[in-house]
C-alpha cells in the first residue's frame, strides 16, 4: 500500500483514505516494553482479514491475548472474474480460514456479503446474490458485511439495500464499511438507508469511524467501530482521545488488518496505550472485547464459552470428546533458534 | 438407499430432539429442494448442540442395514444433516447429483463432515468417489476423519491406490488406524512395502511410527520386512517389541517364526493370546 495517500495508488487498500495526508506521529514507545501492561487481558478483533495474513501473525495475536476474531467478506485486491471465485472465497471464510485460525488457538467468525467495490460489476453481483443465502445461514456467520458504499454509485446502493433486506430476513447484524472518499456524507447516507429499511440501529455496526463521524453515529443509536490502521486511518493515540471524550458505550476498536501495511496487534497495542493513559480496565475491556461480542452476538452465533478462557492448545492432546480427533494444532517453533527441528 | 435406513435414522433423531426440533426437521424435509438444502446449512441455528444418545438396538439395526455404519459420538446437527440428505428425492439423477454437488461446493467444515459421513447412505455411490478421495487430501482434520475413520464407504468403493493413500495418510497424521473400517480386509502387499519405506524415513529423521501400524505387515512378510522386525525387536520402546512379535506371529513365513522364537517371553504371550493387536490400539 502506498504511504503517500495523495497519490492515486494502482492497488490501494480497501479503505485507503485519499483525502487525509499521512502524518505519522512516531513516538519511541516500544511495544515490547509495554506489553506487560495488558498481561492477562483478552481481546476480540471484530474486523480483520486473515486470508491476507501469515502464521506468524496468528501466533503473535494469540500471544498478545486475542482469543477471537471476525473476518468480514471483502474485496481481496484481485478482482473476481466469475461466480466460482466468490464461492471459493466465501467457502474459505467458513472452511479453511476458520480451521486455520483454530489451529492457532483463535476462535474465528465471519460476516458474509458482497462488498461495495464489486457490487459495481452488476452481472456478477446478480449471480452472487443468488448464492449468498446459502452462506449467511452458516454456523459462525455473525452478520452481513462488510457492505455499504465505496464510490457511492447507484449499483452500490442497489446491492446495499438488497443485502439489508437479507440481513433482516435472516435476523443478522449488519457490518457497514464506510467509504474512503466523501466519508461523512457516505456514512450519513448508509445510516439513513438502514433506518429507511426499518433496521434497528442497535443491530448495525458502522465501521471505520473517525472524529468527524462518531458523534452522529452514536447519537442515532448505531455501534461505532474504529479501525486502527497506520498512516491512513485512526492512530491509536487519537483513539485514546475518542474514548476519553465519548466513553466506552457502543464503541469498539478493530485492526482491519489486510494485505496493506496494517497491524494485526492494533487492539492489544491500543489497550496498552489506554492503560498507560490511565483509562480504566473496565473501559478497555468494553471497547476491545465485550462491545463487539454484544453487538455481533445478536446473531446468536457467539458462545463465549468457546473462547473466554482461551482455546486450550495442548499439542499432545489427540482426542476431544467422543473419539473425535483434534486436527493436530500447529506447534509453536522456537523462532530464536538457528536450528530448525 | 433403503427406506429402512431413513426410518432408523429418524428413530434416533426422535430420541434426541424436542418436539419442536423434530417438527422443524419434518417441515423442512417436506418442502422444496432449496428449502431442504437451506435447512441442511441452517441446522445449527435450530437444533441444540449436543452429542446424540443411541441405544444398542438402534446401533445394531444400522449395522444390519449397512455393515460398518455407525452414528456413535455424532452431534445432533450431523445426524440431522445426514437424515435431511436421505430426504432428497433421488429419482431424477441429474437434479440429485447437482444438489449434492452444490452442497459440497459451498460447504463449511462441519457440513463437509456431515456430507462425508453421509456417503454410505447416499444414492449413486460411484458419483462421490472423486469427492471421497479429495477428502483424504484435506488438511482439515475433522474432514479427513469423516472419510477415513468409522466410515464404511472407502472399504467398499476405493481403488487399491486410493485405499493405500488413505491408510498412509492416517499413519502420517498420527491417527489411530484401528478406526479405519475394513483395515484387515483391504490389507495388501503394496501397502506393507510402502509402510516399510515410510518407517525408514521416519527412523532416519530420528522419529518413530506408532507400533500398531505393523499389523499391516505380518501377512506380507519378506526379507525387507523381516529386517524391520529385527529393528523393532531392538527398539527401546516396549510397544515396538510387542508389535514385532505380533507381526511375526501373523506371518506364515518360517524365518519370521525363528526370529520370534529368539524372544521367549514375547513369543509366549503372543502364542497364548495374552498379547494382541488390541493392546497397541492407542
Amino acid at each position: 500500500m502506498c504511504l503517500n495517500t495523495n497519490d492515486i495508488a494502482p492497488n490501494p487498500s480497501h479503505f485507503e483514505d485519499s483525502e487525509e495526508t499521512a502524518t505519522p506521529a512516531h513516538r519511541d514507545i516500544a511495544w515490547n516494553d509495554y506489553k506487560d501492561l495488558i498481561k492477562g487481558m483478552r481481546f476480540f478483533d471484530p474486523h480483520i482479514h486473515m486470508v491476507s495474513r501469515t502464521t506468524d501473525d496468528y501466533q503473535a495475536m494469540h500471544q498478545a491475548g486475542i482469543v477471537a476474531l471476525i473476518e468480514p467478506a471483502f474485496w481481496v485486491g484481485q478482482p473476481r472474474t466469475g461466480l466460482s471465485s466468490f464461492k471459493d472465497y466465501y467457502s474459505s471464510l467458513v472452511g479453511w480460514e476458520r480451521f486455520r485460525s483454530s489451529q492457532f488457538g483463535i476462535k474465528h467468525y465471519c460476516t458474509m456479503g458482497l462488498n461495495s467495490r464489486e457490487a459495481n460489476n452488476e452481472p456478477l453481483a446478480e449471480q452472487v446474490m443468488e448464492i449468498l443465502p446459502l452462506y449467511i445461514y452458516k454456523e459462525g456467520v455473525v452478520g452481513v458485511g462488510e457492505i455499504g458504499f465505496d464510490d457511492q454509485t447507484p449499483a452500490e446502493e442497489k446491492y446495499y439495500r438488497l443485502q439489508l433486506e437479507l440481513a433482516k430476513k435472516a435476523k443478522l447484524p449488519v457490518q457497514i464499511h464506510t467509504p474512503h472518499r466523501d466519508k461523512k456524507k457516505g456514512t450519513e447516507r448508509s445510516m439513513a438507508i438502514a433506518l429507511e429499511h426499518g433496521i434497528d440501529p442497535s443491530w448495525v455496526i458502522v465501521d471505520h469511524n473517525n472524529e468527524e463521524t462518531v458523534k452522529s453515529v452514536l447519537d442515532k443509536g448505531f455501534w461505532a467501530a474504529f479501525t486502527i490502521y497506520p498512516f491512513t486511518k485512526m492512530g491509536n493515540e487519537r483513539m485514546v482521545k475518542v474514548v476519553e471524550q465519548y466513553g466506552p458505550e457502543r464503541i469498539m476498536v478493530n485492526s482491519a488488518a489486510d494485505w496493506g501495511i496494517s497491524d494485526p496487534l492494533a487492539i492489544p497495542k491500543t489497550a496498552a496505550l489506554m492503560k498507560m493513559r490511565g483509562i480504566s480496565d473496565e473501559t478497555i475491556r468494553l471497547v476491545t472485547y465485550q462491545n463487539a461480542i454484544d453487538a455481533f452476538g445478536k446473531s446468536g452465533q457467539i458462545d463465549v464459552t468457546d473462547f473466554e478462557s482461551g482455546y486450550a492448545i495442548d499439542h499432545t492432546e489427540k482426542f476431544h470428546g467422543n473419539s473425535i480427533l483434534r486436527g493436530g494444532q500447529q506447534p509453536v517453533p522456537a523462532k530464536d533458534s538457528l536450528v530448525i527441528n | 438407499m433403503s427406506d429402512i435406513i431413513k426410518q432408523n435414522l429418524w428413530d434416533i433423531i426422535v430420541l434426541n430432539t424436542s418436539e419442536s426440533e423434530a417438527e422443524w426437521l419434518q417441515n423442512r424435509a417436506a418442502s422444496s429442494r432449496m428449502d431442504l438444502m437451506t435447512a441442511f446449512v441452517a441446522a445449527p441455528r435450530f437444533l441444540s448442540k449436543k452429542i446424540i444418545f443411541i441405544n444398542q438396538d438402534q446401533q445394531f439395526a444400522l449395522n444390519a442395514e449397512i455393515p460398518g455404519f455407525s452414528v456413535e459420538g455424532w452431534s445432533l446437527v450431523r445426524l440431522a444433516r445426514v437424515w435431511l440428505l436421505t430426504q432428497l428425492d433421488p429419482s431424477d439423477k441429474e437434479d440429485y447429483v447437482k444438489d449434492i454437488e452444490t452442497l459440497f461446493d459451498t460447504a463449511e467444515m462441519n457440513e463437509l463432515v456431515a456430507l462425508y459421513a453421509a456417503l454410505p447412505v447416499l444414492s449413486y455411490p460411484d458419483q462421490w468417489l472423486f469427492r471421497a478421495t479429495d477428502a483424504v487430501r484435506s488438511n482439515m482434520g475433522f474432514v479427513f476423519d469423516a472419510i477415513a475413520l468409522h466410515n464404511p464407504y472407502p472399504e467398499k468403493h476405493f481403488s487399491e491406490l486410493a485405499w493405500n493413500q488413505l491408510v498412509l495418510k492416517t499413519i502420517f497424521n498420527d491417527k489411530p488406524i484401528h478406526f479405519i473400517e475394513g483395515l484387515d480386509n483391504r490389507a495388501n502387499e503394496k501397502l506393507a512395502m510402502t509402510l516399510s519405506d515410510f518407517a525408514h524415513e521416519r527412523w532416519a529423521a530420528g522419529r518413530s511410527v506408532p507400533a500398531q501400524v505393523w499389523r499391516l505387515a505380518g501377512r506380507f512378510m519378506n526379507t525387507t520386512l523381516l529386517a524391520d522386525m529385527q529393528h523393532l525387536f531392538d527398539s527401546e520402546q516396549v510397544d515396538d517389541r510387542k508389535a514385532a512379535a505380533l507381526a511375526c506371529n501373523d506371518s506364515s513365513l518360517a524365518p519370521a517364526h525363528y526370529l520370534l522364537a529368539k524372544y521367549i517371553d514375547l513369543e509366549k504371550s503372543v502364542k497364548s493370546g495374552a498379547l494382541a493387536w488390541a493392546d497397541l490400539e492407542h
